[in-house]
């Protein structure tokens, strides 16, 4: 049990007002109590030490220890019968009643302490939910939330403008940085176009090489704008014909003599996601499977509420301990059979599936080779 | 000998790319900026404008807009180092006839300026070249290059598929034979074979399916070719 998820704001305020409250009536007796006594009744009874409680205006007559049994003494308390006026202990109610007095002054206390708690920690709550809100939507088209700077005490509306200024400046330097990539990508291609250009001028065998290295940097700019892109405008999501997408990435790579195949006809099959952002996860799952096992093997299923693409290589597979790493951007394999793939695809890749509310997953097959696994919610 | 008008501000690309082509038989004049393109027109006939899309005095899309204006008759291609989908969408609907991103392989340039000429001399092309296509309750987009059915669900077309559909859409109704369709769906420097166009057609009939009447889409006439019997909406 994980007594952390009481400790609630709520929860101190309202034990640090009830416990104030009820101690307040506590200690008031106490203390006024002495101070009645001498001007109170004298004790009663065969009970000398049960002294009868004072009757302050704040507190209900009688003794709620002690009531039951001055009645069952059978000796009515001096002055006449209960309830017929008088300034001492014949004002005192019975135990029963006393309880429920102080029962209800509790509940009272309870309630009110609990709503001024909820009052009191309300900001603190919006302050949280605005700031999941703002992770959440960060980065996602999503507009900063703002908060109200004109309620709640004064602490409360500081902290409301403070919060308000960080969100505009996250925003801010995250639009900065987006339009600084942008610029960056798109300036890269210019001397790329020169270098494309005065390749033509070189030996066809280095040329060639060459060339796959301009468009490999030309893919790369272009998953980056992509990102960024789809980082700011949010085109719907759609069902996507799964059987079609994959088909139609193995005929394209096929046509340019690439040993890709689609296994199996498994139908129809739809997955709710963003067309061009599958095709480019599945694009760079088969280019990795191409660079790294020369043979890329294509499979579609169904597994439960969603749709399972796999894409398997007949290359080296990555060790266990470094499958997850691989998503990591900036990262590379060295030592096994040089995996020289750029690091940033499969980051991307991954981002791109599970903002559509999939999974990207690599495993080695016992086979040997290894599999890259997309989940997409079924459509 | 066709003369091309190139638009760019880089010197360096202007001056590789005035060599390369010169290779392949092309007169090209180079300006830099929109002023001088102006002026350029204004004194020759170019066949085709390679038009950059960033230009230190003019907006690319607003001049290529301008130049389809004045001259709706001269090919526009436009190169641009943008290469997102949006630019791609608008320089298509403001007239250009077709769009290359850079850094692009010089020979699928020179594919391209070969392919609007052609399509230029055959002057049956609505150049607006309309971004979605609808026919049979099919919607074909041309710009993300997928096909989309009446519920919105999306089949992604590979390259082949799309340009044997492209042809198809712009010939609808008319016999195609088979040379020509080989033809038409040349792309880059990829020489398209005979195989490639009838994997292209076998996989288009299975996504577009029957039409409504129960006729296959693509219909095979034997010994003419083939025939894309709808009518289509742009």
């Amino acid at each position: 049990m994980n007594w952390r998820r009481f400790d609630t704001l709520f929860l101190r305020l309202f034990v640090l007002m009830w416990v104030t409250l009820v101690l307040s009536h506590g200690v008031a007796f106490l203390a006024v109590g002495p101070m009645a006594g001498p001007r109170g009744p004298a004790p009663q009874g065969g009970h000398p030490g049960a002294a009868q409680w004072p009757t302050l205006p704040s507190l209900p007559p009688g003794n709620p220890f002690t009531a039951d049994e001055v009645e069952r003494g059978g000796r009515p308390p001096a002055g006449g019968p209960p309830g017929a006026g008088g300034p001492t202990g014949s004002l005192a109610l019975p135990r029963g009643a006393l309880w429920a007095d102080y029962a209800l002054r509790m509940i009272v206390i309870a309630l009110g302490a609990a709503l001024g708690a909820r009052w009191l920690a309300s900001p603190m709550r919006r302050l949280s939910r605005a700031a999941g809100e703002l992770s959440r939507g960060f980065g996602r088209g999503k507009a900063a939330p703002v908060l109200d700077v004109t309620r709640g005490t004064r602490e409360v509306r500081e902290a409301a403008q403070v919060f308000n200024g960080m969100a505009t400046r996250l925003q801010e330097q995250f639009d900065a940085r987006g339009l600084h990539m942008a610029a960056l990508s798109h300036d890269l291609r210019t001397p790329l176009t020169r270098l494309r250009l005065r390749l033509e001028q070189l030996p066809d065998a280095a040329a060639q090489s060459a060339a796959n290295d301009v468009r490999e940097m030309d893919e790369m700019i272009d998953m980056t704008l992509a990102v960024l892109r789809e980082q700011r405008d949010a085109q719907p999501s759609a069902p996507v014909d799964m059987a079609s997408l994959l088909q139609a990435v193995a005929d394209d790579l096929a046509e340019q003599g690439h040993d890709v195949v689609l296994a199996g006809d498994a139908g129809a099959m739809r997955a709710r996601a963003h067309p061009a952002a599958v095709r480019r996860v599945v694009g760079n799952l088969v280019g990795n499977a191409l660079r790294y096992g020369e043979r890329a093997r294509i499979g579609l299923a169904r597994s439960g509420n969603m749709v399972e693409v796999t894409v398997d290589d007949d290359g080296p597979g990555i060790p266990a301990d470094r499958l997850e790493q691989v998503f990591e951007p900036w990262v590379r394999l060295t030592g096994t059979h040089e995996r020289t793939g750029h690091g940033l695809g499969l980051a991307i890749a991954r981002d791109l599936a599970e903002r559509d509310g999939g999974r990207l997953t690599l495993a080695n097959r016992p086979a040997g080779g290894l599999r890259a696994t997309l989940h997409l919610p079924a459509a | 000998m066709t003369h091309c008008l190139l638009v760019d501000d880089d010197p360096e690309i202007r001056h590789l790319l005035l060599d390369y082509l010169k290779g392949f038989g092309f007169t090209v004049q180079a300006v830099p900026d929109g002023r001088t393109l102006r002026r350029a027109l204004a004194a020759s006939m170019p066949d085709v404008l390679l038009l950059d899309l960033m230009l230190p005095d003019e907006d690319g899309l607003a001049l290529c807009q301008w130049v389809k204006q004045t001259r709706p008759a001269l090919p526009v291609i436009m190169l641009t180092a943008q290469g997102d989908p949006m630019s791609r969408v608008l320089g298509l609907e403001l007239g250009a006839d077709d769009y290359l991103p850079k850094p692009f392989e010089p020979r699928e340039l020179v594919a391209r300026i070969k392919a609007v000429l052609r399509r230029g001399a055959a002057a049956a092309l609505p150049t607006a070249s309309a971004a979605d296509v609808r026919f049979e309750g099919w919607i074909f987009d041309r710009l993300r290059r997928e096909l989309r059915e009446g519920d919105g669900t999306v089949l992604a077309l590979s390259a082949a598929e799309f340009r044997l559909l492209s042809a198809f859409v712009d010939h609808a109704g008319k016999v195609l034979a088979r040379d020509r369709l080989i033809e038409l769906t040349r792309s880059g420097d990829a020489e398209v074979g005979g195989r490639s166009v009838d994997l292209a057609v076998s996989r288009l009939r299975a996504k577009l399916g029957e039409a409504r009447s129960g006729q296959p889409l693509i219909r095979t006439l034997r010994g003419e070719g083939y025939l894309f019997d709808v009518k289509v909406d742009t």
